[in-house]
């Protein structure tokens, strides 16, 4: 049986203001086991960012449980949340959150310089290579952000994912902000990453992408309605 | 200008909604502009403004320089002959008047009022063309030698005293015996030069032959008098070193020949000081305004940097609504006259509100600061307070205008409409948010270290000791209502029974028939028989209860006794520096000092030094610790006392007043105040000074911690979703706050190199003032600011960020994806 990378039962989020409770997720199942690639897909508002920041532990869930590679990570502090972020998960977002003052390969570097034990910087050296190889970025390591195409920021922002080895990558809307062929190259090197091992949730709303995947969540009102977990054989 | 009108009304509109923005504009411009125009308007007045007198830099004050053997300076003061001389010479002034500042009480009044008497002939108001309410001026008829009993009144005497009676002419007021016709009242706009006291105002005027001068000090050329007054009007075509040339050799003769039988005196002469009335009027002044305005600017600018942050971060948040009228069309010169609609309507609020405040803040200053400032009484709201207040209402509107366009990148405002809103495309760079904190540290950090030092030298002086007890001491004072002083031997009798009848008193501990040492001391010169060195230390007759009532220690030697008072013995007590400067090595007992009378003074006693708040060695600037001083026993028929009152208890006016009156009826109250109130007038200055700069530190300190505040916190909220992106990829709360003031700390660092700048080039600038504040002893207080700019700073790095770091790392992210 391939590990369970990540384990999500009965996860419900409200958000509540004044007088009003809105049921963004409701008893959502997941599991996302070693190199599987999902999609998580449906209309604008049905909870799809909640999902994914919920699965990143960029926010904390109402109810439920969740495990990441079995540990649970159902309540944790502020810091803990961070640690395990920092530990396991990388994230790609849409709007790329590169730091503009930063060159592309402090950019990359900037996980690593928040491990609990600083690593060398040899080691950070050749991580950051290797990572910026994978997205074929070797060339651009001492450009700032702003002097890259959409596309190449979106590339830059996946090797910075990338380079704690995550257990999971997280991406949400990774073709949003560029155009069609920059989309392209960047699904491209997705799928490059998960043949070669990288476990991705991605959410997107693009069916043409979200087809990539060989797991497709659908989610509507809060809720899965679909699992196509057999299209491709894992 | 329909256009205008819908520009501001819009502006109104947009303003309206940020209710928080608006009012702390108008608040802090307000505040500090108000204090702006106050600052302005004094140094206008100080510096710029004529005296209010006709061809008033025609008038002039003139001044006897007493120079000893070697030239120098052994004081500056008049002698009563030598001043009726220059008077009479009739040289180098067109008119000149002479003029003797006392006290005294109208005995004839019902609450017999003490007030400020200057006795004067009748040119001063004439060089002064002194306007009248009611009345006349003196006139020849009142002129030296003539012996006419008239008064006048200032115009609050006669709404104080007299209730503004119309029928104020021709009343009769007496004084010490004799009774004045009232002539004239002065209308309530003249303005008195304050010659000799700043804030002291003259409520009586007196023709100059009522002067309380005594017969002997008439003629003496041997006694100054530091009271004696010389104004005139310069002829037009001699100059002010012209006259002192001209005057000098004149008066100097005459004195030598006044002085010739005083051994003392020997190779002494006098020169003549000519002083523009102005420039004795504002004394040391003229530094402490421009001090004010130096502190009030830098106030306003870092009022200034807190707002144009405001105005940054307002700017900012109104992208939309520009990329908006930019896409139908507006220019970047429409978004200009846009953002100057709210500018200029804020700084108009704002600067009404400065001229209230700078009302409020003149009455304030005369209120309070009338004897430490002159001219005060003379502040209002101007013609210059007004420029100034419509010279600043532009120069800030069209600063902020053009600040917050400047940060609008016009050609970016398109696509700030095409992301939708996210992400932030409208920023203030780095390196202007790090000049921004920078000159904000700057100034703080030189503001915060000067206030400190005025601080820490008035808290200095205030509680630096004196040497001596005032409490539940108090002075008093008789006058005598006759124009016939009792000799020695008549006063005495009638000084015996008061003061048995003041001992019986239940309230009163002890009695002394002295003044306390802050009633004043005299001058005298003295000469040492043994080497005929000559001295000018002050000089007091106290009696044998003097040293033990007020705690001054005795450190050698014997205190008076009453038999030393009664046979009048020639005996003195010197004070410690006294005795040092007599010889070096302070054994001075025995030693006999010459007043050039027959019988020299025997030294019997050494005291400790005292510390009187102002009082300065004759002929130095030096501060009063070791102000040489000398005692003798002073006459038994004497009518100044100290009474020691017993522990919570008091003892009032009229009381004193009946206890008198049961004596001999021509004896009334002068003045009775507590020695702990006069102390504390003594210290007004300096107390005036603690509570300006530690009110100014205050107001600096938190100005500067809001603008210090404010940019970081709009630097910290332009990072939201670099802090959030950061939070996602794994850094802790501890990274964040790390980064944040790893961040700040150039720019601060760079601040604080900029004030000791400022510092060095304040040195060069005013060395003279700056060189004695340099010691070590400003290290403490070098640190003090550092350690409390820090604080500020880091709690200006923190406060804004835990609003993003307290919470799931999403708070920080929503809104840019």
């Amino acid at each position: 049986m391939t590990e369970i990378k990540i384990e999500m039962k009965n996860i419900s989020k409200i958000f509540e203001t004044d007088d009003v409770e809105t049921h963004a997720l409701k008893d959502v199942d997941i599991v996302i086991r070693a190199g599987e690639y999902v999609s998580i897909a449906g209309p604008s508002g049905c909870g799809k960012s909640t999902l994914l920041s919920l699965l990143g532990l960029l926010d904390m869930s109402s109810a439920g449980s969740y495990t990441i590679e079995g540990l649970d990570v159902s309540s944790l502090s502020l810091d803990q949340a961070a640690a395990i972020r920092n530990e396991k998960i990388g994230f790609v977002f849409q709007a790329f959150n590169l730091i503009d003052e930063l060159s592309v390969f402090d950019n990359v570097a900037l996980p690593l310089q928040y491990k609990k034990e600083l690593p060398t910087d040899e080691f950070i050296k050749a991580r950051v290579e290797t990572c910026l190889k994978m997205v074929e970025m070797s060339h651009r390591v001492n450009h700032k952000p702003n002097q890259l195409s959409g596309g190449q920021q979106q590339r830059i922002a996946i090797a910075r994912a990338l380079v704690a080895d995550p257990a999971i990558l997280l991406v949400d809307e990774p073709t949003g902000n560029l155009d069609s062929q920059s989309g392209d190259t960047v699904m491209a090197v997705l799928a490059q990453l998960n043949k070669n091992g990288t476990t991705i949730c991605m959410v997107t709303h693009d069916a043409r992408y979200a087809d990539m995947a060989n797991i497709q969540l659908r989610l509507l009102d809060g809720q899965i309605v679909k699992d196509e977990s057999l299209k491709v054989a894992v | 200008m329909r256009k205008l009108i819908v520009r501001h009304t819009q502006a109104w509109a947009s303003l309206k909604k940020k209710p928080g923005f608006v009012l702390t504009v108008f608040l802090t411009m307000g505040i500090t502009l108000g204090a702006l125009l106050c600052a302005v308007t004094l140094n206008y007045l100080l510096l710029v403004e004529p005296l209010p007198y006709p061809d008033q830099d025609r008038l002039f004050v003139a001044k006897h320089g007493l120079l000893g053997a070697k030239n120098e300076t052994k004081g500056v003061a008049f002698t009563y002959p030598g001043l009726v001389h220059l008077y009479k010479s009739n040289e180098a002034f067109e008119q000149a008047a002479m003029m003797i500042y006392d006290a005294d009480v109208i005995i004839s009044h019902n609450s017999q009022p003490l007030v400020n008497i200057a006795y004067v002939t009748p040119e001063l108001h004439q060089i002064l063309a002194s306007p009248m309410a009611l009345g006349r001026t003196f006139d020849a008829s009142e002129a030296m030698d003539t012996n006419n009993p008239v008064a006048m009144l200032s115009y609050h005497t006669w709404q104080q005293e007299f209730n503004a009676s119309a029928d104020i002419l021709e009343q009769k007021i007496n004084l010490s015996g004799v009774s004045y016709r009232i002539i004239g009242v002065l209308a309530e706009h003249f303005v008195e030069p304050e010659l000799a006291v700043t804030g002291r105002k003259t409520q009586v005027w007196l023709p100059w032959d009522y002067n309380q001068t005594g017969a002997g000090q008439r003629q003496s050329f041997g006694n100054i008098n530091g009271g004696l007054q010389f104004i005139g009007q310069l002829k037009a075509d001699v100059s002010q070193s012209q006259a002192e040339q001209l005057l000098t050799p004149l008066v100097s003769e005459r004195w030598q020949q006044g002085v010739a039988d005083i051994g003392f005196f020997k190779g002494w002469s006098i020169n003549i000081r000519v002083r523009a009335v102005k420039e004795v009027i504002l004394g040391q002044s003229e530094s402490i305004a421009v001090m004010l305005l130096t502190g009030v600017v830098g106030l306003v600018l870092i009022a200034c940097a807190n707002i144009a942050n405001l105005f940054m971060a307002r700017t900012a948040e109104k992208q939309r609504q520009m990329a908006i009228q930019a896409a139908i069309g507006a220019t970047k010169k429409h978004l200009f006259k846009g953002m100057l609609a709210e500018t200029s309507l804020l700084m108009f609020m704002a600067i009404i509100l400065a001229l209230m405040l700078a009302k409020i803040g003149f009455y304030i200053m005369q209120q309070y600061l009338g004897a430490v400032l002159p001219r005060v009484n003379e502040l209002t709201l101007n013609p210059i307070t007004f420029a100034s207040a419509v010279l600043v209402t532009i120069v800030f509107a069209l600063f902020f205008a053009k600040l917050s366009t400047r940060m609008i990148n016009y050609r970016a405002l398109n696509s700030t409409l095409q992301s939708s809103g996210k992400g932030s495309g409208l920023q203030v760079s780095k390196k202007t948010r790090q000049i921004l904190i920078a000159s904000q540290v700057a100034l703080a950090t030189v503001l915060v270290f000067a206030n400190f030092s005025l601080l820490k030298d008035a808290v200095k002086t205030i509680n630096a000791p004196i040497g001596f007890t005032t409490h539940n001491i108090s002075t008093l004072v008789l006058n005598f209502s006759s124009t016939d002083s009792p000799s020695q031997q008549e006063a005495r009798p009638i000084m015996a029974q008061i003061m048995e009848k003041l001992e019986a008193l239940p309230q009163v501990a002890s009695l002394s028939q002295s003044g306390s040492p802050l009633d004043g001391f005299g001058v005298r010169a003295l000469t040492n028989v043994a080497n005929n060195e000559r001295y000018t230390p002050y000089f007091k007759g106290v009696d044998h209860v003097y040293f033990n009532m007020i705690e001054q220690q005795l450190l050698q030697g014997d205190n008076f006794t009453l038999v030393d008072r009664r046979d009048n013995t020639n005996v003195m007590i010197v004070n410690r520096a006294f005795a040092k400067q007599l010889k070096a090595d302070g054994d001075v007992l025995g030693l006999h000092l010459s007043t050039g009378a027959p019988d020299p003074f025997k030294i019997v006693g050494i005291v400790k030094d005292i510390a009187i708040p102002g009082d300065t060695a004759i002929g130095k600037d030096s501060a009063a610790a070791g102000v040489p001083r000398a005692y003798v026993p002073n006459p038994l028929g004497g009518q100044t006392f100290m009474l020691k009152l017993n522990p919570d208890q008091s003892v009032s006016r009229q009381q004193l007043g009946k206890l008198l009156a049961e004596v001999d009826s021509r004896y009334s109250v002068f003045s009775f105040n507590a020695a702990s109130d006069i102390l504390t007038q003594s210290l007004f200055a300096e107390i005036t000074t603690a509570v300006t700069t530690a009110v100014l530190a205050s107001l600096v300190f938190l100005l500067a911690g809001i603008g210090l505040y404010g940019i970081l916190s709009y630097g910290t909220q332009l990072r939201r979703f670099e802090l959030g992106a950061r939070m996602a990829i794994g850094a802790t709360r501890k990274h964040l706050v790390s980064m944040i003031i790893v961040d700040n700390t150039k720019p601060v660092l760079v601040g604080f190199i900029a004030s000791v700048v400022l510092f060095a080039l304040t040195y060069i600038g005013l060395s003279e003032y700056m060189q004695p504040l340099l010691n070590w002893q400003v290290l403490p207080l070098v640190l003090a600011t550092l350690v409390l700019i820090i604080l500020v700073t880091l709690f200006a790095c923190y406060w804004p960020l835990r609003q993003y770091i307290n919470q799931p790392a999403i708070f920080s992210l929503r809104g840019s994806d």
